[in-house]
């Protein structure tokens, strides 16, 4: 998906670049709108991307097997549906890694001993790692997200760290660009999608 | 030295605000501190895409902690948990929610307004608890009356005790056939149901900001001055009264002396009794800083779906407020007091609430996708001597000012409360035919309400309270809280009409003071 858009913006530069100065619209100056000598030319707005569309998240937190099943929990959780993008179009794994890498130590104990029980238990009942299993053998393994909601979370790490597990792949699948993208262009309405952002006070 | 004022105010948010526009309305010269800044909404504020954020819409681990209300959109708006912290004891946390900028918190509120009732202005008559308010109702129904009007308070009159009417912008709409079926249920078990009550305001505040401070600046009277984080009061050593506050530059630090011959602090209940706290005054009674309360809340307390409106049958919409129904005409078994809702029809339940992942949850979204029930509970939190706030001794904020150190846990009452809560309303869901998702009763920590009160309250007796039934010190005459730090109970009506109209009393009454001579 990166590499398509990168191709599409790479064209309509070399499109844009192509066309002669003089045959590109510029509107006429009015009369009596040119502006004094000296007084200052606003500079232009330009179109400018955010990294994920040019670059992938260099991952360094999770260890590979960690990692390898937090990729294959992503795409249990948030699959690609009805043409959206899933969680591994949008690179939610990976911006997972670097967003727990930045987050205060028992959110970090909570991926990381999540992710070895998971595994565990893969290897336990199935003997392999959780990336391996088949879908129905993931299944059995996400059973304790079937329990109820509670406020706090389960006692059981594997369940804590499956339960948060859920709502963030979720959330970093959701408001990524691409799900936004596809969202706006299909009709159907993001999640979060734009919203009032406050800068910093002066 | 500049010039001496007529009266300094702390705060311009809903309490300070009012005082400024009352004092500078009656001819008072009036410097008025705040914190922050004035926030220029065209250059501080702007549209983002989700994707376009740093964290996309997680926000910044670790940054706001305590504040729940806090996304990344808004992470700003809020007060630096870093540069202004506070401590707590571990495993009980206080969340404390601040803003600093003009209008303060009155500029995000959630507009809810209702009076508070003589069964929390005599609580102590009723049930036997603590102490009564030095006022009544009748004492301070004309100030609610201006205040509504003031803000166009919009809802449906019902001449409930609990709930006494106010100067409505009268809320005729008729409620939604699942309102009116929610309602039919919730008589059955005896508790009643009404309109929401809210502001109005104008464009698109109901703010100190829009409301009230434009009359106090336009009238000349008025000094604002902000990013001016105030230390302490100072007080005159030959008369014992104030006559000022030191304060910093917020950019650069720089101390300042501003002179005065009366201050209302109105900086919000935990600040201006953080301020009182390190100056070392007002304190003869000893309670300043105890009696912390707010009101607990639920959200979500128990979501439900309506079944006809399950896979877009029918569009189901409305709301609706429930006040208070518990221990008025008898006893409950384990707890005092009471507690409201306010509850809504036509959001789509969380998807933590379904078992469910991948394609299999998106369905089951897919199908109740506009056809929730949610409910806030609000419960009254009694007021206790242990749960308290006091100056620390090792911490300052970034400006050197100690910061508060705050004890404050939630009891026997409050939990048998939720639990009732709950209980009650999941009982009137299945009696309106209501599919009952989850319920939840635990409680966000203490503050999460942003109604916290008490730690200056008003009383008769100088030797059980800090300030009079006019909201002045029993101490400095010249000195007045206005805010919500005033309060001796809070019921579980939300505060706001109540700091305001408080506000109101209390600078007319200084205005009065200060033309008779007698400040």
């Amino acid at each position: 998906m990166i590499a398509e858009t990168m191709k599409r913006r790479r064209l309509l530069q070399a499109i844009a670049a192509a066309v002669p100065l003089s045959a590109q619209q510029q509107p006429a100056p009015r009369p009596g709108s040119a502006r004094p000598m000296g007084a200052p030319t606003p500079p232009p707005n330009l179109d400018t991307s955010v990294a994920d569309e040019a670059a992938g998240t260099v991952t360094r937190f999770f260890t590979p097997p960690q990692f390898s099943a937090l990729r294959k929990l992503s795409d249990t959780l948030m699959p690609p549906m009805s043409g959206a993008p899933g969680a591994l179009d949008a690179q939610a794994p990976e911006f997972l890694d670097f967003l727990i890498s930045q987050s205060p130590a028992p959110r970090q104990q909570l991926y990381r001993a999540g992710l070895d029980a998971l595994n565990a238990a893969a290897h336990r009942r199935f003997g392999n790692a959780f990336a391996e299993v088949s879908a129905p053998q993931a299944a059995e393994l996400l059973a304790p997200l079937r329990q109820p909601w509670t406020f706090d979370p389960p006692a059981d790490p594997l369940a804590a760290f499956l339960r948060a597990a859920k709502a963030d792949v979720r959330t970093a699948t959701m408001n990524s660009q691409e799900y936004v993208k596809h969202s706006a262009n299909s009709g159907r309405r993001g999640f979060g999608g734009q919203g009032l952002y406050w800068y910093t006070l002066d | 030295m500049a010039k001496t004022y007529d009266v300094l105010i702390i705060g311009s948010g809903a309490s300070g605000g009012m005082a400024a526009n009352i004092l500078t309305g009656r001819g008072a010269s009036c410097v008025m501190l705040e914190a922050g800044p004035q926030v220029d909404f065209q250059r501080e504020r702007g549209y983002k895409n989700v994707y376009e954020l740093p964290y996309r819409g997680f926000g910044k681990p670790g940054k706001l902690e305590h504040v729940f209300q806090a996304n990344e959109f808004n992470a700003n708006q809020w007060v630096d948990e870093q540069q202004v912290p506070y401590t707590h004891p571990a495993g009980e946390p206080f969340n404390w929610v601040r803003v600093r900028m003009i209008g303060g918190k009155s500029n995000f509120w959630a507009r809810m307004s209702f009076r508070l009732s003589d069964y929390e202005f005599k609580a102590k008559d009723h049930d036997g608890y603590g102490e009564n308010w030095p006022i009544s109702l009748a004492d301070l129904a004309p100030f609610y009356s201006r205040v509504e009007g003031i803000f166009r308070v919009t809802g449906r009159k019902e001449g409930l005790p609990q709930l006494p009417d106010g100067n409505f912008v009268e809320d005729e709409s008729p409620d939604s056939e699942t309102v009116q079926l929610f309602a039919a249920a919730a008589k059955a078990h005896g508790i009643p149901t009404t309109k929401i009550r809210r502001a109005l305001g104008t464009g698109q505040l109901a703010s100190s900001w829009n409301l009230l401070l434009p009359d106090a600046v336009n009238s000349g009277n008025l000094t604002l001055v902000t990013n001016a984080v105030v230390r302490r009061l100072t007080v005159d050593k030959n008369t014992g009264k104030v006559n000022g506050a030191l304060f910093h530059d917020r950019h650069s630090g720089r101390e300042m002396e501003v002179r005065a011959k009366a201050v209302v602090l109105g900086a919000s209940c935990l600040e201006s009794t953080r301020i009182l706290l390190n100056s070392g005054i007002a304190n003869s009674s000893g309670v300043l800083g105890h009696y912390l309360h707010d009101q607990f809340y639920m959200s979500s307390s128990v979501a439900a779906v309506v079944p006809e409106a399950r896979d877009g049958k029918t569009r189901i919409f409305g709301s609706g407020y429930i006040p208070r129904f518990r221990n008025l005409h008898t006893k409950e078994k384990n707890f005092i007091r009471g507690y409201a809702l306010d509850f809504s029809f036509g959001g789509t339940p969380d998807a933590k609430y379904f078992g469910s992942w991948g394609e299999q949850l998106e369905k089951d979204l897919a199908s109740v996708r506009g056809a929730g029930f949610g409910c806030t509970s609000m419960g009254e939190v009694l007021p206790r001597y242990e749960n308290f706030v006091a100056a620390s001794k090792t911490v300052k904020d970034a400006w050197g000012i100690p910061v508060l150190d705050i004890h404050c846990k939630y009891g026997e009452n409050e939990i048998n409360m939720a639990k009732d809560a709950v209980d009650t309303i999941a009982e009137v869901c299945r009696t309106a035919k209501f599919e009952v998702l989850n319920r939840n009763d635990k409680m966000y920590p203490p503050g999460y309400s942003i109604h916290e009160l008490g730690t200056c309250r008003m009383g008769d007796d100088p030797k059980k309270s800090v300030l009079n039934k006019w909201n002045q010190s029993h101490d400095i005459k010249n000195l007045f809280v206005v805010d919500g730090s005033s309060f001796v109970t809070g019921g579980s009506q939300n505060p706001t009409m109540t700091i305001l109209a408080l506000s109101m009393r209390a600078s007319e009454y200084l205005a009065d003071q200060m033309k008779a001579g007698s400040i």
